[in-house]
């Protein structure tokens, strides 16, 4: 089926286009990208686009896909439809799989579940092998398989010199490396972030300094390997993104990302002991909080990432101190991005669709995205106010570990193209 | 006599849910229960009512208070150990308390070795739900009955100053008095190494940095148990030098003889608190204990009351 969106407005930031057109797109080809009249066929559903936006489509650069390994928390199906419910084509998951991503035939394995669909996935590999933070994993050859990042994600590198050694050794590749900075001596059973509220509850902290002296260490080591590539996953501490302001004014060639959790929740949500707050890194105070918002109206911040990482009911439905970290995020994104940043007034909607597209195309090397006649239909529509309310029946993911069920939102995700396939949004 | 005095809670969650009323009601209570077992042997405030007294977590004199005042309102009880049940079977916990409370229980009195359990166990049954004792977090009927032991002593509480001695950061004990004695308007401060006592970034108490100078600005002093695995998990140096510098020696009492101490209890003599200090009469131990159980008595009697007549 073919569509046609009769005037919507289309914005480009990389091509600073920002103009109503009416967009058709036929057999996975934009056919019709202007103000002018078109003469649809009669295979074309004509969809009112007045109200909404058109965009390059929605990245997330940082997935829990979960398989192989973990398929009763998710499965490469299930996290394709969640991410095409969410408004995002393309997606990167992450390498702590079982076994992880640290050989080629996981990333054929991963390859061969994610052909002929919607969304693009693209798998982030590990820098170690198995993850265990020791011996290097084949980084070049993993590369060539299509690996288009590195990271233990979850895991930390702690070792300073198995850190050294991957920056020396992915430098003549430029290949990009990134980390969850957690200093995991300081953060030994933790249950949230050390704070008054963590005193209060009884439950043990992760003090913020133990994220920011891993990347205060990643970034020293970048800068004395050669000005190396670096990128810090889900930066959750107001230190943390004043160190990278700092950085990258030096002229570091650093990026990185925040999750929606972290710019919309603080750590007061847990005083229920509700097992859907917990997460790692977990949720801050206010302050934290003001300063992601800051970095990301003041471009530390690269991009948004949802860090989406399901698991099922009886695994979160436990002590609090005993529930896994992380939540589901590809479907709650979107909305959180419009209604914490854009509807807030912090940022206009060129910069959301920076932060969900451009940004993290150009931290992964992606391709351009051109939207006009002939090119290849890779999009985001989304409404940029329309009210909402997150329901568990709309989510696709297997898993419904997110505290934003119920919540109410503002603007929403409604179609993503991509790959000669269209889906409509349930939320 | 009819008590006519009522809590404003239906569960005893969290010692910050306890209004400065429901305080007062309890200790009144309390009271009429202390007054009266020597002449009325069973008192009928939870007849018809099963109590389960779930101990996930090793327990004594806790566990036994609770029991005794569930019998000595005539409820019936039943123990719930989790050692040899199907708990180490890797049964879950919710599904532990749904097997309980399809038999039929009404009041569950839980003690856990995890923080918040009591209100993640509320969320999910209908009956009322007792914390005695949660992780770290909270241990309300130890904070009653301390506040109640002093009340008794001082026939008031406001402006009394109260100094809690020892290992702050990983007790209930101590987040539960700050919350209860601060809500009854007494002054309190805290004193113990700084490993052992929240930082800035956590609390905002008075500090007293040495316990001479804790005795000499308290009028009681709430001295807390030492674990032994603090040690070993590199908090403190040595056994020794903790008893040196934080635990209350005869001479140090002597210099203040008249200072009130109480101690949760189990006492670990020559580390926190020297022997010969324990028997003296302003050392409330023992009335602590005794006092535990009119004060379980009493807050069993008002939450089956509210449970009883919903609203009235």
């Amino acid at each position: 089926m073919n569509h046609f969106f009769k005037k919507i407005r289309l914005i480009n930031p990389e091509d600073k286009v920002d103009s109503i057109v009416n967009l058709w797109v036929k057999d996975g080809l934009i056919k019709h990208c202007s103000i002018d009249e078109a003469d649809i066929d009669n295979e074309t559903e004509l969809i009112e686009g007045s109200e909404l936006v058109a965009a390059p489509g929605f990245v997330d650069m940082h997935v829990h896909l979960r398989e192989p390994g973990f398929e009763q928390k998710e499965t490469i199906e299930t996290g394709c439809e969640a991410a095409a419910n969410g408004g995002f084509t393309e997606i990167c998951c992450m390498p702590n799989t079982e076994p992880a991503i640290d050989n080629a035939s996981v990333i054929e394995f991963i390859k061969s579940k994610a052909k002929n669909r919607l969304t693009t996935v693209h798998i982030a590999a590990a820098i170690t092998q198995a993850r265990e933070g020791k011996q290097l994993a084949p980084i070049k050859e993993l590369n060539e398989y299509g690996a288009i990042y590195f990271t233990d994600d979850g895991d930390c590198i702690k070792d300073s010199t198995t850190m050294k050694l991957a920056l020396d050794y992915t430098s003549i590749d430029k290949i990009l490396l990134a980390q969850h900075c957690e200093d995991h001596s300081l953060t030994h059973n933790f249950a949230m972030n050390e704070s008054r509220v963590s005193f209060q509850l009884g439950l043990k902290g992760y003090p913020t300094v133990a994220e920011e002296i891993i990347l205060s260490r990643d970034i020293m080591l970048a800068e004395y390997c050669g000005n190396h590539r670096y990128h810090a996953c889900h930066l959750s501490t107001k230190g943390s993104i004043d160190n990278m302001r700092i950085a990258k004014k030096r002229g570091q060639k650093l990026s990185c990302e925040v999750a929606p959790h972290h710019f919309s929740l603080t750590e007061e949500k847990l005083i229920a002991y509700d097992t859907n707050y917990k997460m790692n890194p977990p949720l801050r105070s206010k302050e934290d909080l003001e300063a992601i918002i800051e970095g990301i109206k003041d471009g530390t911040v690269d991009c948004i990432a949802s860090d989406h990482a399901p698991h099922t009911l009886h695994e979160k439905d436990v002590e609090f101190e005993k529930a896994p970290n992380g939540i589901i995020g590809l479907e709650s994104s979107v909305g959180i991005a419009l209604t914490y940043l854009y509807n807030a007034g912090h940022v206009g909607l060129e910069r959301i669709i920076e932060l969900m597209s451009t940004k993290p195309r150009q931290i992964l090397n992606l391709p351009k995205i051109r939207i006009d006649k002939d090119e290849k239909a890779n999009l985001t529509i989304f409404h940029p106010s329309e009210d909402w309310v997150l329901e568990k029946s709309s989510i696709r993911s297997k898993s419904k570990n997110t505290p934003f069920i119920g919540s109410k939102l503002k603007g929403k995700p409604k179609y993503a193209i991509n790959n000669n396939l269209i889906y409509k949004s349930i939320l | 006599m009819e008590n006519t005095e009522r809590i404003s809670l239906n569960n005893l969650l969290q010692s910050s849910d306890l209004l400065e009323s429901d305080i007062y009601a309890i200790f009144k209570r309390a009271k009429y229960f202390l007054d009266n077992y020597k002449t009325i042997k069973k008192f009928k405030d939870l007849e018809g009512i099963s109590a389960a007294l779930a101990f996930f977590e090793p327990s004594t004199r806790t566990k036994l208070s609770f029991e005794l005042a569930c019998k000595r309102l005539s409820a019936d009880t039943f123990s719930f150990q989790s050692s040899g049940s199907s708990l180490s079977k890797g049964e879950s916990l919710i599904d532990t308390l749904r097997t309980i409370e399809a038999m039929g229980v009404n009041v569950y009195i839980v003690r856990h070795q995890c923080s918040g359990v009591p209100i993640f166990l509320q969320q999910n049954t209908k009956g009322i739900v007792i914390n005695a004792g949660d992780g770290k977090h909270d241990h309300p009927t130890q904070a009653l009955l301390d506040s109640f032991t002093l009340y008794q002593y001082y026939g008031k509480l406001n402006n009394i100053r109260v100094c809690i001695v020892g290992d702050i950061i990983h007790s209930r004990v101590a987040r539960a008095n700050l919350s209860v004695l601060q809500k009854l308007g007494v002054e309190v401060a805290i004193s113990g190494p700084g490993t052992l006592i929240p930082n800035k970034n956590q609390a905002d108490y008075k500090v007293i940095d040495k316990i001479e100078d804790a005795i000499d600005w308290a009028d009681a002093i709430i001295l807390l148990r030492l674990q032994r695995e603090r040690m070993e998990s590199g908090f403190l140096p040595t056994l020794r030098e903790y008893s040196q510098y934080m635990g209350l020696s005869y001479s140090l009492f002597s210099k203040k003889p008249g200072l009130i101490v109480l101690h949760p209890g189990p006492v670990n003599y020559g580390i926190e608190l020297d022997y010969n200090v324990s028997a003296f009469p302003n050392v409330l131990i023992q009335s602590q204990v005794k006092h535990g159980l009119f004060i379980r008595m009493s807050l069993l009697s008002l939450l089956v009351q509210n449970y009883r007549e919903p609203g009235g």
